[in-house]
């Protein structure tokens, strides 16, 4: 059917007109495909239509499906699923649509269900479902919790999921997956004569580096996990203006951590000149810390600017959030909590202060400023060591060249099947059979063996291990050929722990004379002392003491105060722009061989104003090329230092220090410590380490990879840590709310106190290999490093012997102090060292 | 972060420790429990009984080996020692009763002659009659023998003066530091000058890290084995 040439078309096109606008060419073309009951993804970023394009398209076949009636017509039952990873989108989402549907006369309504909706409203739905249902991934698989579930999908047209790109690559996703293989099996039946008009499903993506991949893991359940279904691209080319702050003076021995603060007098004239400016950080203590800082150097800000984390009082980030919608704030401190979410039309700027750790995040907030379609993105780049100045001329290009991250769609993951196959037990039951043609389909799952699949029925209906005397394990129980949970205080817990987000024990603050503050997690509670004195939310408070799992605290004047630093959030630096780095590197040993042209110098001036910096590493050592690794051996009176420098990411260069060190104890005994960031790493020991050109290639062999890691790294202190995560969603473990579910009490249970019987009594279990396997996966990235290694056998491996610590090392020798020493005296001490140095 | 891989070494490593109190003598067991010669009595405490079928039964799939490893762990201390007297400090079984006490009661019958005295704790639920068909003595607070008082939680213990306290309930662990934030943490037994806390017998518990003063005596258990540090 030609789009053009159907009644709903012209009703929205008329609808669009009358408000003065045209649809966008990828505005039309998701519309016909949607039409022709196609599937498809739309690559497009927010603020541009994105939400109408699969939305109008839903209205429109409704209008063709009813071309007489379609204002009149209530009651038709569920046709759109948006799925969306944040609640906050969901009632600004809503709104739009509702207001699409008035203004064209229609009796459609739309819901919201999430965890803030109220049982009444859950009641309603249940009674008569919305037209459009705008849901969370989790309180989707809540549905499919509820008895008759498949009814509510029998009417369904369109299943949208929103922000895909977050989804995917993480085990909301795979959620998202499982959903999706359990509506369509479902709509396979009740619907049997619309097999013509099968489910669209379309997903709605920024710009990620495997959209294609991305687009076949959300269809696979339609296309029986063949590549099928189209990419819709929005042409809109989003001007993003992207600016270094750039230190008056070069330090030439850089460290990190402590450029950034004293920097804070450039970003006043930017909040000053520009009308609202987000400032993005990368840890919740540093947030903290600028926050005072600003108001320090200018204390006339005070009440036009504000925190935001995901620590403070929601009550108080939804205050920020509000008068960033009405553009009361000159300027917000945040961290990646405002990096999704609602658009705040007022932002005009964003400064990103120190890595954003790779391309698709600094995009992403640059795009958080200047939101209508034709305005240009501004993001300034504020660097907290002089060397994060070469991350920003590598930004620059990557962004150039859309030189983007992909996102890993998760595999097998077994945690998330179990927690499913219990939310269908819990409502309809399933017949295994079926089921594994289902999740067989997705992406996910394509890999699992039989023997796996029977395995984790086994777990369920059998506990595990065989069936043995005294044993009344009852989770599902078969009852003829259906696998059911009729217990029903099991099905209540399960439905209470639906979901893939599993938090850390945390503690509200609060004062003593009453107010929440925010919550902070246990661990650092513990470690307080009462009369202590630590910053939250931009105050200083005064700890007193914990009653029924709340601090309490008090305001303090105190002028010193701990700043907490919360676990987490220590994201490494990504593949891409480790690769970029290392190619900027190339250009800046280019540049620095010769004299620069004013053009130049005003093209790149970040790699310009580092000359001092560059002319002193090449002179003590070395600037890597592209294909070369740098190796440096440096003796101080710590002891033998060896730096290393593949720019792969703190976590491959942690893995790689602790293989290179094992493989390096099979020439000789000898002893390590290790230290480690985003662009190297160092061993250090009190004898010579015996790295040479004889050796060297060896050492960095993609050879025996797995059994080194097995040998060298503390696998199982790491698999203890992740499986945490695994036994919560795989419901070995309930995290209550404090004070809820006494009954529960006897059921309590740690994480490495399962791990360890699952360990010594059930090794082949299930769920302990998969914490094995996300340590490979995820804790050592072995994919990348073993392309890291790859790629240093094929090029060139570097070693120098330099007199003296070098600008390169210095982060890296800095990193290693810190660990024993309290930030003051940190200070003082690489004063120190940076004047015996120059 | 820094990492340095090191080596612990421990002065002793023994299955079995002498220690002295009040002229008696104690024997420590790498198996969380204590032989008192003088009076032939075993003492154990926090044995958790039917926790994992407990577990199991609420749909959570903790290996049922946990509980049968205990049971035959509990029964090699008695073939060993041949006490005359069984004492549990408390917390005997887990929660409500499951089949797991019925294998237990099996047990029972092997052992017919053996006087079990059990300290209530917080986990000892079940109702008189059961306790009683088990032919276990219930001390609903404390049991003292001479100038020993058995207790399950110490801050339950009504006698002071002059006696020595042994009790439970904490599941108490110590951390050994090692050179370069190396940490490790095992059960152990803590004595300090009136008051000895006993291990968790159940190995499928959680423990509470204790911080030992001046003078106390700790032996942590390292596997097999028991070390005084």
């Amino acid at each position: 059917m030609k789009l053009q040439s159907t009644k709903g078309y012209s009703i929205i096109n008329n609808w669009l007109a009358a408000k003065g606008h045209h649809p966008f060419l990828f505005q039309e073309q998701t519309w016909q495909e949607i039409i022709d009951y196609k599937s498809g993804l739309v690559n497009a970023p927010t603020g541009c239509g994105k939400t109408f394009s699969v939305f109008l398209g839903g209205v429109i076949n409704f209008i063709n499906q009813h071309p007489d009636d379609y204002k009149t017509k209530t009651k038709s039952g569920l046709q759109l699923i948006w799925i969306t990873p944040l609640r906050a989108l969901a009632k600004d989402i809503g709104r739009a649509m509702e207001e699409v549907i008035m203004e064209l006369g229609m009796n459609w309504r739309v819901g919201i269900r999430n965890g803030d909706t109220t049982i009444s409203d859950r009641q309603k739905q249940k009674r008569q479902m919305p037209e459009v249902l705008i849901i969370t991934p989790e309180s989707l698989h809540l549905l499919l919790a509820q008895k008759n579930y498949p009814e509510v999908f029998a009417s369904l047209k369109i299943l949208a999921v929103d922000e895909w790109h977050e989804l995917l690559g993480s085990k909301r996703g795979v959620q998202v997956e499982l959903a999706i293989s359990r509506i369509i099996g479902a709509n396979k039946i009740t619907n049997q004569n619309n097999i013509n008009q099968p489910i669209s499903i379309w997903g709605i993506s920024a710009t990620i580096g495997n959209l294609e991949q991305a687009k076949d893991v959300l269809l696979a359940s339609i296309n029986n996990n063949k590549p099928k279904g189209k990419i819709i691209k929005a042409v809109i080319n989003k001007n993003i203006k992207i600016e270094s702050i750039i230190p008056d003076e070069i330090e030439k021995y850089p460290w990190a951590g402590h450029l950034g603060l004293k920097l804070v007098e450039k970003v006043i004239p930017i909040i000053n000149n520009n009308k609202t400016t987000l400032i993005f950080i990368n840890t919740r203590g540093m947030t903290e810390r600028w926050y005072q800082a600003i108001l320090n150097v200018a204390p006339e800000l005070s009440g036009a600017i504000a925190l935001h984390h995901g620590s403070v009082e929601q009550d108080l980030r939804l205050w920020v959030e509000d008068n960033l919608h009405t553009g009361k704030l000159k300027a917000v401190v945040c961290t990646a909590s405002l990096d999704l979410g609602v658009d705040f039309r007022p932002v005009d700027t964003v400064i990103q202060v120190g890595s954003p750790k790779g391309v698709a995040r600094f995009l992403q907030r640059a795009g958080r400023s200047g939101h209508q379609p034709d305005a240009t993105s501004k993001i300034y780049f504020l660097p907290t060591h002089s060397l994060e100045l070469v991350e920003a001329a590598a930004l620059k290009d990557a962004i150039s060249q859309t030189f983007i991250e992909s996102r890993e769609p998760m595999l097998l993951c077994f945690d998330v099947l179990i927690q499913y196959l219990c939310t269908i037990a819990v409502s309809d039951g399933f017949v295994p059979s079926e089921i594994f043609t289902e999740i067989k389909n997705t992406w996910c799952f394509s890999a699992i063996t039989e023997e796996e699949w029977q395995q984790l029925l086994f777990f369920l209906t059998q506990g595990g291990a065989a069936l043995q005397q005294y044993d009344e394990y009852k989770k599902i129980e078969v009852i003829n050929g259906r696998y059911h949970i009729t217990n029903r205080s099991i099905a209540m817990r399960h439905r209470m722990h639906i979901g893939t987000i599993v938090s850390d024990a945390m503690l509200k603050v609060k004062f003593l004379s009453g107010g929440y503050i925010g919550v902070i997690e246990e661990w650092f509670i513990s470690r307080l002392q009462p009369g202590d004195v630590f910053t939250l939310a931009g105050r200083n408070l005064e700890y007193v003491m914990i009653k029924d799992m709340t601090a309490l605290v008090k305001k303090s004047n105190s002028k010193k105060s701990i700043v907490p630093s919360w676990m987490g959030g220590r994201m490494p630096l990504s593949a891409n722009l480790g690769i970029m780095l290392r190619k900027t590197f190339d250009k800046a040993f280019e540049m620095n061989s010769r004299v620069l042209t004013k053009k130049e110098k005003l093209e790149q001036p970040e790699l310009s104003v580092l000359k001092p910096l560059f002319d002193l590493q090449e002179s003590l050592s070395h600037i890597p090329k592209e294909n070369e690794l740098l190796i440096e051996h440096i003796e101080t009176k710590d002891g033998f230092h060896l730096f290393v420098y593949p720019f792969e990411g703190r976590l491959v260069h942690e893995a790689m220090a602790a293989i290179l060190a094992h493989r390096i104890s099979l020439i000789t005994p000898i002893t390590f410590s290790f230290a480690m960031n985003d662009y190297g790493f160092e061993l250090l020991s009190d004898q010579p380490i015996p790295v040479d050109d004889s050796n060297v290639y060896e050492l960095f062999s993609a050879e025996n990879l797995l059994a080194d890691i097995q040998r060298s790294v503390n696998s199982v202190e790491m698999a203890k840590r992740k499986f945490r995560d695994i036994a919560v969603i795989g419901g070995l473990i309930f995290q209550g709310a404090p004070g809820e579910y006494v009954k529960t009490k006897h059921l309590q249970n740690s994480a490495s106190l399962l791990f360890n019987v699952f360990n010594e009594y059930d090794s082949g279990n299930i769920l302990l290999r998969q914490a094995y396997q996300e340590v490979l996966d995820q804790q050592m990235e072995e994919v990348r490093l073993r392309n890291m290694l790859q790629r240093i056998q094929n090029g060139n491996i570097v070693i120098k012997y330099p007199g003296q610590l070098t600008p390169f090392c210095f982060p890296l020798k800095v990193d290693s102090l810190r660990e024993n020493l309290s930030s003051e005296k940190l200070e003082d001490r690489i004063k120190k060292m940076q004047s015996q140095l120059e | 972060m820094f990492i340095i891989y090191i080596q612990f070494t421990f002065a002793a490593m023994t299955a079995l420790i002498p220690h002295k109190i009040l002229n008696n003598t104690f024997l420590l067991s790498a198996e969380r429990c204590i032989f008192w010669e003088e009076k032939k009595i075993l003492i154990v405490s926090d044995l958790h009984l039917g926790k994992t079928g407990h577990f199991r039964k609420s749909g959570i799939a903790i290996p049922q080996a946990v509980f049968k490893e205990d049971m035959q762990c509990f029964v090699t201390q008695l073939q060993t020692f041949k006490p005359d007297q069984l004492i549990i400090i408390g917390d005997m079984f887990h929660s409500e009763s499951n089949k797991e006490h019925d294998f237990f009661l099996k047990w029972r019958k092997d052992f017919a002659s053996l006087p079990i005295h059990l300290v209530k704790g917080n986990h000892d639920i079940l109702q008189e009659r059961w306790y009683s068909l088990a032919e276990i003595t219930i001390h609903k607070c404390e049991l003292a023998i001479d100038n020993f008082i058995f207790v399950h939680d110490i801050n339950d213990c009504t006698i002071t003066n002059d006696c020595y306290v042994f009790s439970g309930h904490i599941h108490p662990s110590i951390t050994v530091k090692g050179l370069a934030k190396q940490a490790l943490r095992f059960p152990c037994f803590h004595f300090s000058k009136q008051h000895a806390v006993l291990p968790a017998f159940s190995k499928f518990t959680g423990t509470h890290g204790i911080e030992p003063k001046r003078g106390d005596s700790v032996y942590a258990l390292v596997k097999q084995t028991i070390v005084a540090l």
